[in-house]
């Protein structure tokens, strides 16, 4: 049993890299708590969907949705965010909270209140290691996010875009005055980071078969909680908190049996660890 | 007279204003982000319910007690918060609001899913008081809290507060202790966020851990930002803009939520500092408009 | 002084902006009922269920003539499953619009919040689905037409020692007032019947989404029944995880499961499941089998159980202002209580004994897609309710 709850464990914390990957990096240039992120997350499931229907075929759709929310992210940032930036961070913080509310209410309004059915499997093998064997879709999920990660490495340490989007996100100022585009630089990565959320948005959404106007309401704090506790946009941080976070919940309910909830258990984690490392998990000072 | 309709909207509105004010007292006046308000109103909600159900006190030291609880509480759990910064207390306080909703939910001492019943409006020469009788009580405590407010505002702690907002190592640097006035912050106000939830307990005479969540916390702090955050009449025009707001818009049925949301963002965007600000767009033309007056009267 | 002056001017002026919106009364001439439901937030599919439900059930009162020659006319609120909101509306209802009686769609926290206040106004209520022990505590005013979690608990227990022969069933259910109450009485009454559930595992709602840790516990201890309590988005998500960790043991769950939505979420695993609920798809009543047609034609989605309760809690409320001929508040509690042998959708009600309805307790299960009968019980012992 212990092994199974070890792969669940991770399971989950690949779900939740993957839900947070794309805050992350937006998370890491402009320092607003993004909570409409989750709103981009569930607008991706949504827009997948439909795809699906019309396109019957879930790669395309998941293309699509990524471009959607790739748009939606920059329209969010050009709009909202950008004009804010002087501001006390609580002003964005509410405007994107207000932001979140009223996509949720239009995704009920649009697409009705009741839960839909993706009505797609995608057939994966299930990989293991020894006694510890992840089920199929715990094993596809786990490869994509490995997936996605790779890229995105590839993408930030390898490119001269991904070398622009590092320095804006170390110091936008200085980066400017060696001639970068920081605020291009910022829509180009609000662009990929919420084309992440959409992807997440169709996985978690055929991952769970199920696309309902709330979903986005759980990883629109969780997914926050884990940037912040990573280390403010650092994404090795992210991904490791995310893994942590999501073992040590599957173990603390499945082994330990703390007869609590998830969050509260996830939340007392991350509030001992930030009582030792203030600054996150791999932040600095 | 007015109708109970009315009078329990006012309640309902009185105290989310108690709610503001004593957010405002952390976030506004100290500058320390809190996500997790809502959980004192609920350790003084629960407070007052458990003595006054279980152990047979009456209102008023319930009442008392929910707030010296939820002040206290708020004391200790300040501790955690004085370690971290922006937004890493951001999570810190969300953090706390998910571990106090699900002790109320998950220890059966707390009534668990059952929530607690019963808890009645309070007496007064034994007779249980009107609704109006209990706005009033309710009123008697914003005027406290309005009172406590401009104390502070004017006193030594107002002015450390605000250095420690504006620059924390600066404040510690001028010689002003850092700890204690942030601790002091936040006992203010969860020790006021605790009357208002005894308040909201016999009100409602029965509640439930989901009364208290983090989304609940939200609304608070939505209308301590959406009225002018660090002002005193921003957090009441707030609570009651946004208090009123799910009445109002019941004529839009299944848009009221929707209508909200993006009221939120649209102040937000183009009234950062809330209706009430110091630098926005009503205070403003109002200010023109008094010294335009005076002008026009020097000018006879 | 000028500014301080214009401050407490503004905040006067949005007050008494507010107050006089607030106090517009509003007038009536049809026999007029209330009716609250979460149909905005995070429970708006159920909220859309049940006022679709009822809104359907008025209108098949009006076609048929009304009631004593009077159209019933719905007032319809949304209290996004919010106390503070539903105190407010109740009130309005009372005052404003002065209805003869009001139904709740609702869930337990509004409706276990607002039932004191209707009972102290002496205004009926029926409530569709609401849970919570104490809705019917509040007054001799207060209905139920759904099932006492215990009462359904046990007759869930009833049903998985006698028909389905378990003997060390599993539990596992949400951490609210309803999941709480709905597994102490299965584990009860199992208990009483001599097996034991072995194992018990409490979630998180709405918050859970991944059950596996919880399964996979249920798999360890090795038992002959799962029983689960859920409503219908976790319930398919507990379906297809147990599937995928090659969990093979039956499941029976209980009404928060029947929901068309359940089995299209479930992907085919919800085959088999069996479901303690009120409504059986294969009654034959022209009732039954009428409103199944209705419902589908109006709305393109087959009806659930928290529609169907909410169909019921209306249609209760109206026959008892025809049969008490008056719109008088007191005279309607009079016909309620009197109800006796009454022809509900959700089945045939003997009576109700304080408050909480007595009638059989449905078993469906699932088969090719579709909810089918498997079984019920009517045995009186198991079906009353406990009076306090």
């Amino acid at each position: 049993m212990l092994f199974q709850q070890i792969a669940n464990g991770i399971a989950t914390g690949a779900v939740y890299a993957l839900t947070t990957l794309g805050l992350t990096m937006v998370y890491g240039v402009l320092r607003v708590l993004h909570v409409a992120h989750a709103g981009i997350y569930a607008l991706g499931a949504y827009v997948g969907l439909v795809a699906f229907r019309f396109l019957e075929s879930f790669w395309l759709s998941l293309l699509v949705a990524m471009v959607v929310c790739a748009a939606a992210g920059i329209l969010v940032e050009r709009f909202l965010y950008t004009p804010l930036l002087h501001l006390p961070r609580i002003v964005p913080l509410i405007g994107s909270i207000g932001l979140f509310i009223a996509m949720e209410e239009a995704f009920r309004i649009v697409a009705g209140p009741y839960a839909l059915a993706y009505e797609t499997e995608i057939r994966f093998l299930s990989l293991g290691l020894g006694p510890l064997r992840l089920t199929a879709p715990q094993s596809l999920i786990f490869t994509v996010t490995m997936l996605l990660l790779g890229l995105l490495w590839l993408l930030l340490s390898r490119s001269t875009l991904g070398l622009a989007m590092r320095a804006t996100a170390m110091d936008a100022d200085t980066t400017a005055t060696f001639g970068v585009d920081t605020r291009l630089i910022v829509s180009l990565t609000f662009a990929i980071g919420s084309a992440l959320a959409g992807a997440a948005g169709v996985l978690i959404g055929v991952y769970d078969n199920q696309v309902w106007p709330t979903m986005g309401s759980i990883p629109a704090y969780k997914c926050l909680a884990i940037v912040v506790l990573g280390g403010l946009g650092n994404i090795p941080g992210s991904v490791l908190a995310s893994f942590l976070i999501g073992l040590a919940e599957t173990l603390l309910i499945g082994v330990v049996a703390i007869p609590f909830p998830r969050d509260a258990l996830a939340f007392v984690a991350m509030i001992l660890v930030l009582m030792f490392r203030p600054r996150g998990l791999l932040g600095k000072g | 007279m007015l109708s109970g309709y009315l009078v329990t909207v006012l309640i309902t509105i009185g105290i989310y204003i108690i709610l503001a004010l004593s957010l405002n007292l952390i976030t506004g006046y100290a500058g320390q982000i809190s996500l997790g308000h809502a959980a004192f109103m609920g350790i003084g909600a629960y407070t007052s319910a458990l003595f006054y159900t279980k152990a047979g006190l009456g209102f008023w030291p319930s009442f008392l007690l929910a707030g010296l609880v939820a002040g206290l509480l708020g004391t200790i759990l300040a501790i955690p918060c004085l370690r971290v910064r922006e937004d890493f207390l951001a999570i810190t306080t969300m953090g706390i609001n998910f571990v106090v909703e699900a002790t109320f939910l998950y220890i059966p001492f707390f009534g668990a899913g059952m929530g607690i019943g019963g808890i009645d409006l309070p007496h007064f020469f034994g007779q249980e008081i009107s609704k109006s009788g209990y706005l009033a009580l309710v009123v008697l405590v914003i005027g406290l809290m309005i009172a406590l407010d401009r104390w502070l505002t004017r006193s030594w702690i107002g002015l450390a507060w605000a250095a420690i907002r504006e620059d924390e190592e600066a404040a510690g640097a001028m010689g002003i202790d850092v700890v204690r006035f942030k601790v002091l912050a936040f006992a203010l106000g969860s020790a006021g966020a605790g009357l208002a939830g005894s308040l909201y307990a016999h009100f409602l005479t029965f509640i439930m851990p989901v009364n208290f969540s983090f989304a609940q916390s939200m609304v608070i702090l939505s209308m301590v930002v959406f009225g002018g955050i660090g002002t005193l009449r921003g957090p009441i025009v707030g609570a009651i803009v946004l208090g009123a707001l799910p009445e109002i818009s019941r004529p839009a049925m299944e848009y009221r939520t929707l209508v909200y949301g993006l009221l939120l963002l649209l102040l937000m965007r183009f009234q950062p500092g809330g209706i009430l600000g110091e630098h926005s767009l009503l205070p403003r033309s109002w200010r023109k408009l008094c010294t335009a007056m005076q002008n026009g009267k020097t000018g006879q | 002084m000028k500014r301080n002056l214009a401050e407490r001017l503004a905040v006067l002026l949005t007050f008494v902006g507010v107050a006089v919106w607030l106090a517009t009364p509003a007038t009536a001439q049809t026999i007029k009922i209330g009716f609250f439901a979460p149909i905005t937030g995070p429970v708006a599919a159920d909220g859309a269920s049940a006022k679709q439900s009822v809104e359907l059930a008025m209108k098949e009162v009006n076609a048929a003539g009304g009631i004593m020659g009077k159209m019933v006319d719905l007032v319809v609120y949304d209290d996004r499953l919010n106390p503070q909101e539903s105190v407010a509306i109740a009130n309005k209802l009372i005052e404003k619009d002065q209805v003869v009686g009001v139904v709740s769609g609702s869930y337990s926290g509004p409706t276990r919040v607002t039932a004191p206040i209707f009972a102290k106004a002496g205004v009926p209520m029926v409530a569709g689905y609401a849970v919570h022990p104490d809705v019917t505590k509040a007054g001799n005013s207060n209905f139920r037409n759904g099932f006492l979690g215990e009462v359904e608990g046990g007759a869930a227990g009833e049903y998985a020692v006698k028909v389905l022969k378990s003997k060390k069933p599993a539990i596992i259910n949400m951490d609210n007032d309803f999941g709480r109450e709905i597994s102490a009485g299965f584990a009860k009454r199992t208990q009483k019947l001599g097996s034991k559930p072995i194992i018990q595992e409490v979630y998180k709602y709405p918050g859970e989404k991944d059950f596996r840790p919880f399964l996979t516990r249920i798999k360890q201890a090795n038992p002959d029944l799962i029983f689960a309590a859920g409503y219908y988005d976790v319930a398919a998500l507990m379906t297809l995880q147990a599937k995928e960790l090659g969990i093979k043991t039956p499941i029976l769950a209980e009404e928060g499961f029947d929901s068309p939505k359940f089995i299209e979420l479930a992907r085919g695993t919800a085959e088999g499941v069996i479901i303690a609920t009120n409504l059986d798809r294969d009654d034959p009543r022209p009732l039954v089998q009428n409103f199944l047609k209705n419902y589908k034609q109006a709305y393109k989605i087959d009806p659930d159980m928290v529609g169907a309760s909410s169909f019921d809690a209306f249609m209760i409320l109206v026959n008892a202002v025809g049969r008490a001929g008056s719109t008088n508040r007191p005279d309607v509690i009079k016909a309620l209580l009197e109800t006796k042998d009454y022809n509900g959708l959700t089945g045939k009600i003997s009576k109700f004994v304080k408050g909480e309805v007595v009638k059989p307790v449905q078993f469906q299960i699932v088969k090719k897609g579709q909810f089918r009968r498997h079984g019920v019980i009517t045995d009186p012992v198991v079906i009353t309710p406990p009076v306090r």
